[in-house]
């Protein structure tokens, strides 16, 4: 066996944590059952990891086999990495079949014909995804399979899930290879980015709660605003207005879970207006910002700002667009004529 | 004080110094800076030896070393800054090696009239005391000054109130170079999920900004300040609907300096060290009073 691959799968089989090891070598699925039997996971990671890689010499493991074992734990541990979305357009209307094996004679003949030095491995998942993993070489060099990029493609929908490696040279290309063998014409890169590839997919399948009603039904006891006091001599301040702030709630983001993101990303070159009492500036030049908001669970927060008192209700429909505009990263400029005071996206 | 040498002070510029305020020192005497090096040094390899070690594995012998940094001060009321030094040289190398430095702490009052003029002649006033290195070699130093010198060291935290004093005073510095934005870190954390604002501004506008509302050059009020931020939140406010206001604000970056609420504070510009080193010293003679 290449040295090269048994140091790749030592390092591959290093990064899992331990109680896992067996289980994605079983989801692995070279080495046979017989062969994990003899493996002590009780020991030190390195030592585990020798083993494995002996094992796999006596069954002669290439950078094929060892590059699935990559994917599977990239699949697990998919949120580790950062994905962008991208999206491919279809010239025509024609509804085609999607015949895989097709798809994949392609994309590698694509990719191989302009790179000689590239591995490229697929894999299947019930849920129709392709994973697609690729490490990119050069003309005179080996390609590089500790940085790889990743390509996740639905084959039912226009949408590509990429988490390209540092080598971002490479990119065009991998959106070329995309686009030949899925029959598409066009791709763009979306303004959405996030670890979270399932939220990710949810935005973009529109998978997530959106409020479809227009009626909001009456508060019950539960789900409230505040917990009733037992105490009679506690009064709810201002329960009205609590009430309407829950309501505007949901009405922009619906009863159910938010998708999970983890930024947005603002860039403002609108104009900086004040009271002209205040005598502040007055230029005619945009006042340029950069904001950025940061969450383990971005719209859950947002959606607590006004009930906490931190934000007024509706919330700026600048927050509120995220998921059906499905991205998180914006450039905002004024909006000229009638309405000074609304913004427009592009 | 516009006469500090660049080249003296360049080892402060762009390292995160956590702050401490101290209070007078008993008994200090300036020409004893040696003896106090070997007393420390001698503090500290029993401190090792009492079991506090501080990095496992290799032995190192620690060199102390304490000087005066003269120019290091603002009036000629204030002493001269003290600068404490920690060098390691590993045992296991060879003798021509170079001492590394893995810790330094400074004491200074810069215009800190406020408080040497109150005070009786025993005590020698260096309110402001910076560090860099581990927390465990801060703390052993931090200790043997509190037994000799009879003084008393606080962590020196910032209110979001003096770092919009910085943010405003900062933002409205004139520099030669390309300056990086003026961000202010916001920090929500009692909601469901916490939430984190960065709001980067660009320093040419937050400049503009600035000189509009600065009416009194060389002056700064806290009216002033008041105004220059609630521009900040009325902006944000437009596009957002979120009142910035009732935010924590954690942190300020400029061109000039950086301040977090920890009393974390890195100096990019040596122009500007006699001013951020005056704020400062401000801060820590209001903790100590």
């Amino acid at each position: 066996m290449d040295e090269t691959v048994a140091e790749y799968i030592r390092r591959t089989v290093l990064k899992i944590p331990r109680d896992e090891i067996k289980t994605m070598l079983q989801k692995w699925g070279f080495l046979s059952e017989a062969q994990l039997q003899t493996l002590n996971f009780h020991q030190i990671k390195d030592n585990i990891s020798q083993e494995v890689v002996q094992l796999c010499e006596e069954n002669c493991a290439d950078i094929k086999q060892a590059a699935v074992l990559d994917i599977i734990y990239n699949h697990i541990y998919q949120n580790k990495r950062m994905w962008s979305v991208y999206q491919m357009k279809k010239s025509g209307e024609e509804l085609e079949y999607f015949d895989i094996t097709d798809f994949k004679k392609k994309f590698k003949g694509r990719l191989r014909s302009a790179l000689k030095n590239v591995t490229i491995t697929f894999k299947e998942y019930e849920d129709n995804a392709i994973w697609i993993r690729v490490a990119w070489g050069t003309p005179y060099k080996k390609p590089n399979q500790y940085k790889p990029s990743y390509v996740v493609y639905h084959s039912q929908t226009p949408y590509v899930f990429i988490s390209a490696s540092v080598l971002k040279s490479n990119l065009p290309l991998l959106c070329q290879a995309l686009i030949v063998a899925s029959n598409y014409h066009d791709i763009r890169e979306m303004e959405l980015r996030s670890h979270s590839l399932n939220s990710l997919k949810d935005i973009v399948f529109k998978r997530y709660s959106q409020n479809f009603q227009t009626y909001y039904p009456k508060p019950l006891q539960g789900g409230n605003v505040e917990p009733e006091s037992a105490d009679i001599r506690i009064v709810q301040e201002n329960r009205s207005e609590k009430e309407r702030i829950h309501r505007l709630n949901w009405e922009v983001f619906g009863g159910g879970p938010q998708p999970k993101l983890e930024f947005a990303q603002y860039k403002l070159e609108t104009m900086f207006k004040s009271d002209p009492k205040m005598g502040v500036l007055d230029k005619k030049e945009p006042f340029r910002c950069l904001v950025k908001f940061s969450s383990p669970h971005l719209l859950e927060s947002l959606k607590s700002l006004a009930p906490a008192g931190m934000a007024d209700a509706p919330l700026s429909p600048l927050l509120t667009c995220i998921p059906h505009k499905a991205r998180n990263y914006f450039k905002i400029r004024e909006k000229k004529g009638l309405f000074p005071e609304s913004f427009v996206s592009p | 004080q516009e006469n500090v040498d660049p080249q003296k002070t360049a080892f402060l510029l762009r390292k995160a110094w956590t702050l401490y305020s101290v209070t007078p020192l008993y008994r200090f005497h300036r020409a004893r800076l040696r003896d106090y090096a070997r007393l420390l040094s001698a503090f500290i390899a029993a401190e090792k030896q009492k079991g506090l070690a501080v990095e496992v594995g290799v032995e190192l012998d620690i060199k102390v070393a304490v000087s005066s940094l003269t120019d290091l001060r603002g009036s000629e009321q204030d002493q001269a800054a003290v600068l404490v030094q920690l060098s390691s040289r590993s045992r296991a190398s060879s003798r021509n090696s170079e001492d590394k430095l893995v810790w330094s702490g400074w004491f200074c009052s810069v215009y800190g009239d406020d408080l040497s003029e109150n005070v009786p002649e025993d005590f020698t006033c260096l309110p402001l005391f910076l560090t860099h290195g581990a927390e465990s070699y801060t703390s052993m130093i931090g200790s043997w000054f509190q037994k000799t010198f009879d003084c008393c060291f606080r962590r020196l935290a910032i209110s979001p109130l003096n770092l919009s004093w910085m943010v405003a005073m900062w933002a409205g510095c004139k520099l030669d170079r390309a300056a990086s934005a003026v961000e202010l870190v916001f920090s929500v954390p009692r909601l469901s999920q916490p939430l984190d604002i960065s709001y980067a501004i660009h320093p040419e506008d937050a400049k503009a900004l600035w000189d509009t509302v600065q009416k009194t050059p060389g002056e700064i009020t806290q009216e002033e300040v008041d105004v220059f931020m609630d521009c900040l939140y009325a902006h944000f406010h437009r596009h957002f609907k979120i009142h910035l206001s009732a935010a924590k604000l954690v942190k300020v970056s400029t061109a000039v300096a950086s301040a977090h609420c920890d009393g974390i504070v890195k100096i990019l510009h040596s122009q500007y060290l006699p001013g951020v080193l005056m704020l400062l010293t401000e801060l820590a003679i209001s903790q100590i009073q």
